[in-house]
């Protein structure tokens, strides 16, 4: 079958609510996407009483206004820098007020979107809104009640998508290959790259459709290029863990990555899309480093109430995985991200590297 | 006056001195490589000076760089001078934050606030005699004080303190550094450059950069002669020679020729001049990957230390030390209403010891490492140079200091290497209050195909 004929036919089975399982297999025995849309996962009630009873942090603002009272004077190395100071290096308590220590509110509840990270079900495991037990996903605890992280119009929740469709260094492709069945097979590989086009929109310039073009980064982007092995079962994508890192710059002009251990994804497939989760550990130091400077100016983070040392600092007491060997301490915590990719047509280059000199004449 | 002069010529003969058709980083600027400018009317006692960095700039009759200092709107409001109104460096000391950058507020204390000059003091106005005479775009407006102040295109004109030698451009650069949330800070003066209508010259990384005037890369093939295209058929299915319109004349180093019957296209330095039509982003080095093609500048950029190397990273090309670790320049403006900036060794350290360490000296010193200089190292121009740092204050080191470290500078301020960096790594990129840009670290970009990072 064509490619061509292939994605008709998968159109048409969709078209008539037949599994996309009818749509034979792939052109060439792999199907390439392109990640559209990204988040940290967060369970969310509409009022978000259930998982933060005792409401939603409070940011950069809150935290410097409690701080520093107005009704007296203040230096900037005492106030504002040592704000800075904070988030580039985060203390290991929450600075006190004569109130005591600034408080900081984890999500709470049984509720979790994740994926079973241990294979564990442990006390501290959430279950999934499908009734999955197992969830290892402490990272929500972490951020469920900082506004900027909850959808649909928490401020980083928005950028960080925004910024990745805008910016072709976010490019996120995945190809799966060796692919008999688009339903069931049992053994296929998955490969992530970096893509160097831009997303194909719609006419109104917003929905992003299937069927672009995107060529792989194989200059710059090496660093992302990383395969896992793993199985199609009832249009479900499941892979076994492997480490892996992505493009992550959710602000202007920065270079960010975001590293991930024993990632893992659970994709539901079409010859159009792949919607679902990848379950990791991510290292809290690595963590750190890229929220910051994706999101550390104080500015930026104050819209969503993002007190940036603050939500490090739980991440650490919550911490799940990767004990450092010398202390014992938990190293990394577990992880989810809700992810949509769409269709596209990966293309490899078959040009041997060139390279120029920046400076050459 | 005599001094003066040879002093002009001696920078113009560095410019000469350290040109050379060498590839890669470190390459100097080639012979002759001295970017044309408008030449226009000025009053008595200025001049034009050729800096290896900035390109053409107006100086003083002492050779001092003319910067002005425009309105940029910040976060809460805006700073600098507006057009054609009296100067706002004045002589007043600004002891407490302005709150122009957000979330912190206004009213607090600056840094070492007993020892904080004026802005005026940083930046002392260039004033007219009383027998000024307005010329071309040079006027004189009326300073608060009553003095009069020389100002170029109706903005006032200042020199810098830290503009030593005749030909320094050591107060600002029309170099971009990335984002959108620099402080309000002071930029060189500069003639327009002499190029034609259809073309631009941008400050980035690598060079003072030709594009087209809506910012396309222009390129030249070493394939062509002199005056001579020899790209035709599949080559034009990647290139586009750039047309020169019928009114369009040949002017100092920019000439036309004639392709095809009727068809002219514009050369430069006798360089046929094309754009890449798959370039996708602007000031692009992306069409300079093909076999053969290059990037056009009216300067490369100055010679970089011996040792000193390029790297790929994830996004592009950065310039690394001997050992290959990626290049970082930390950029700091302070919140005060005058804007006054804390990234030279002059000015407090603060601002960076909170981004750099937590306020830790010793940490800083760990994370943000000074790239040593040895004590023999030889500067390859006024841009990289060599200093004595004081490594706990941050300050520059007095004469014969007992634990200074001699260190490599650009634009006399040291750069640095961060812990957290593997060869090609740039996780130093971009750290600090907004993005690097405000207070804080961005890595030294030669080449970014994704974003605007290297100008």
């Amino acid at each position: 079958m064509t490619r061509h004929l292939f994605y008709l036919a998968a159109g048409a089975a969709l078209a008539l609510g037949i599994s996309a399982a009818q749509a034979d297999s792939p052109p060439g025995r792999k199907i390439g996407y392109v990640l559209v849309d990204k988040a940290w996962a967060v369970y969310q009630t509409p009022d978000g009483k259930s998982e933060c009873p005792q409401g939603f942090n409070d940011g950069p603002r809150e935290q410097f206004k409690a701080l520093f009272p107005e009704d007296k004077p203040h230096g900037v190395v005492d106030s504002h820098l040592s704000r800075e100071a904070d988030i580039w290096f985060p203390a290991e308590k929450e600075p006190t007020t004569d109130k005591g220590a600034l408080p900081y509110h984890e999500a709470v509840g049984k509720l979790g979107i994740g994926l079973d990270l241990d294979g564990k079900v442990g006390p501290k495991d959430f279950v999934s809104p499908e009734g999955e037990k197992g969830i290892d996903n402490e990272l929500y605890r972490v951020i469920g009640c900082v506004a900027g992280f909850r959808g649909p119009d928490g401020s980083y929740y928005f950028f960080q998508n925004e910024y990745m469709r805008r910016y072709n260094f976010n490019r996120v492709l995945l190809e799966i290959t060796d692919v008999d069945d688009l339903t069931n097979d049992s053994d296929v590989t998955v490969t992530t790259y970096r893509g160097l086009n831009s997303l194909l929109t719609s006419a109104n310039g917003k929905d992003i459709i299937p069927g672009a073009t995107q060529k792989v980064d194989e200059r710059w982007g090496k660093r992302y290029i990383h395969s896992l092995k793993g199985k199609i079962v009832d249009g479900v994508l499941i892979t076994e863990p492997g480490d892996l890192m992505i493009p992550y710059a959710d602000t202007f002009q920065t270079n960010v990555d975001q590293s991930f251990k024993a990632a893992r994804f659970r994709l539901k497939l079409t010859p159009t899309s792949a919607e679902g989760l990848m379950g990791a550990y991510v290292d809290i130091d690595d963590w750190h480093h890229q929220l910051s400077v994706n999101w550390g100016a104080a500015h930026h983070a104050s819209y969503g109430q993002m007190a940036l040392a603050s939500i490090v600092r739980a991440a650490r007491r919550l911490a799940d995985a990767y004990p450092d060997p010398a202390t014992g301490r938990n190293t990394a915590i577990s992880s989810a991200h809700e992810l949509k990719f769409v269709q596209a047509h990966i293309l490899h280059s078959d040009k041997p590297e060139t390279r120029t000199v920046a400076s050459a004449k | 006056m005599k001094k003066l002069w040879s002093e002009i010529a001696a920078i113009a003969a560095l410019a000469c001195a350290a040109s050379g058709a060498v590839s890669g980083v470190g390459a100097a600027q080639a012979a002759r490589e001295i970017e044309g400018y408008v030449p226009e009317p000025m009053p008595p006692g200025f001049n034009v000076i050729v800096n290896e960095l900035e390109g053409p700039v107006f100086a003083d009759a002492a050779g001092k760089t003319l910067y002005s200092w425009p309105t940029r709107s910040l976060r809460n409001g805006e700073a600098g001078d507006r057009k054609n109104t009296p100067s706002n460096c004045t002589d007043k000391v600004e002891r407490v934050s302005s709150g122009l950058m957000s979330p912190y507020p206004g009213g607090l204390v600056m840094p070492d606030v007993d020892s904080r000059p004026s802005c005026q003091a940083v930046w002392p106005p260039v004033l007219a005699p009383s027998t000024a005479q307005e010329v071309g775009k040079w006027s004189v407006i009326e300073r608060s004080d009553g003095a009069r102040q020389w100002a170029y295109d109706g903005y006032p004109l200042y020199t810098s303190v830290l503009d030593v030698r005749a030909g320094d451009v050591l107060g600002g650069s029309n170099r971009k550094i990335g984002g959108g949330d620099e402080p309000a800070i002071r930029k060189p003066v500069a003639p327009r450059s002499n190029v034609p209508p259809a073309f631009a010259v941008r400050q980035v990384g690598s060079g003072r950069m030709i594009v087209m005037q809506n910012g396309y890369s222009v390129y030249s093939w070493d394939g062509d002669g002199a005056n001579a295209s020899n790209c035709a058929k599949e080559c034009l299915a990647k290139w586009t020679p750039v047309p020169a319109g019928k009114a369009a004349q040949p002017n100092g180093e920019w000439t036309v020729f004639e392709r095809s019957q009727g068809v002219r296209q514009w050369a430069f330095r006798g360089r046929p001049l094309y754009t890449y039509n798959d370039d996708p982003k602007l000031r692009s080095q992306i069409g300079s990957d093909e076999p053969g093609w290059h990037n056009v500048y009216t300067m490369h950029a100055p010679a970089v230390p011996s040792g000193f190397t390029e790297r790929d990273s994830h996004a592009g090309i950065v310039l690394a030390d001997e050992h290959g670790q990626t290049i970082y320049l930390y950029s700091c403006g302070d919140d005060a209403l005058d804007q006054l900036a804390c990234d030279h060794p002059t000015t407090p350290q603060q601002f960076r010891l909170a981004v750099c360490g937590g306020g830790d000296a010793a940490r800083c010193l760990k994370t943000w490492r000074y790239v040593p200089a040895r004590a023999d190292a030889k500067s390859p121009n006024r841009i990289w140079t060599t200093i004595d740092i004081d490594p706990m204050t941050g300050r520059t080191a007095a004469q014969g200091q007992a634990g200074a470290m001699h260190v490599w500078a650009y634009r006399g301020r040291p750069v640095y290497t961060y812990f957290n960096d593997k060869p090609g790594d740039v996780n130093g990129d971009a750290l600090g209050e907004f993005y690097g840009t405000r207070n804080g670290f961005k890595a030294f970009w030669l080449r970014d195909d994704f974003y605007n990072n290297a100008g």
